[in-house]
């Protein structure tokens, strides 16, 4: 399996789909998203895999092994690149919120599935309501100036997470960055 | 009590230990409930790759605190805020019942 030169997408679909096949259901999510659907306009080198099932972590060690990953402080590192993976156990959620679809891209008869773009933008606004993290905000815009996001279900997720005035605070940089 | 709740008395206290008490790190909650160190870090560590908690580096020590992304977030606060209603009362200001607000730097007790 080539490892070497891959983009953070080709990567994250090489490893999910080889995941998949071998009965580990896993949605990529997190700031990989955000390169993602930024067209790398936001660079993470951080692969964020929620498990669908936690009883699957072992034989993720092992699958990862075979193709000659290493596991260094809880993530699964490759000496032929620099991105890293991370599994998060489930549930897949938003908040306090279940993710109801999953978004896939599918490329070279690979598979990834991934948040889509409105919940990859509740994703990035969970980091800035609860821990302030003003990088995660202009994520969030970022996605949202390059694909297009429901954003009125970003409000009504936003309103039912008690933060309905941090929304605000989203919606007036989003129409700054609009402006300038 | 805690046990049959959680599977493990000690992850109970930690529990409730971070909830009425917020961010701790593990070194205080060992000495607090005269736990060894390595069964709390274990503990602290399941419970932050389960989501339940996050921790943070604050100069060299990591503290351990109620993750606010977790999904039952609220509903596990609601079993330990009624979990506390049952602790005696003596055990509920030992462990349970601390000083959040500050004190002046020099003012006595």
């Amino acid at each position: 399996m080539r490892i070497k030169g891959l983009s953070l997408e080709d990567f994250a679909i090489l490893i999910s789909d080889y995941l998949i096949k071998n009965g580990i259901d896993v949605v990529l999510s997190g700031g990989a998203c955000v390169t993602i659907y930024t067209k790398n306009k936001f660079m993470s080198y951080d692969l964020d895999f929620v498990l669908i099932s936690s009883d699957n972590q072992k034989a993720v060690k092992q699958l990862l092994g075979d193709i000659g990953f290493y596991e260094e402080d809880r993530y699964f590192k490759h000496n032929d690149t620099e991105f890293f993976i991370d599994f998060v156990s489930p549930p897949l959620s938003l908040g306090q919120e279940p993710v109801k679809e999953i978004s896939e891209i599918k490329k070279g008869g690979r598979v990834l599935k991934l948040l889509s773009p409105s919940d990859c933008v509740k994703d990035r606004l969970a980091a800035f309501y609860h821990w302030n993290d003003r990088q995660a905000l202009e994520q969030a815009v970022l996605v949202c100036k390059e694909v297009e996001v429901d954003l009125k279900e970003v409000e009504r997720w936003s309103t039912n997470e008690g933060m309905s005035d941090k929304y605000e605070k989203f919606i007036e940089r989003l129409n700054e960055t609009k402006t300038a | 009590m805690l046990k049959a709740i959680f599977g493990s008395d000690k992850k109970g206290k930690i529990l409730l230990y971070l909830y009425t008490n917020g961010e701790s790190h593990p070194r205080e909650i060992a000495k607090k409930f005269n736990f060894y160190l390595n069964g709390v870090q274990k503990q602290l560590l399941n419970m932050e790759r389960g989501g339940i908690l996050y921790s943070k580096l604050k100069g060299k020590v990591r503290l351990f605190g109620f993750n606010p992304r977790y999904p039952f977030k609220r509903e596990l606060e609601s079993l330990l805020d009624k979990i506390l209603k049952f602790i005696p009362q003596e055990e509920k200001e030992k462990f349970y019942l601390p000083r959040l607000r500050p004190r002046k730097t020099g003012k006595s007790l």
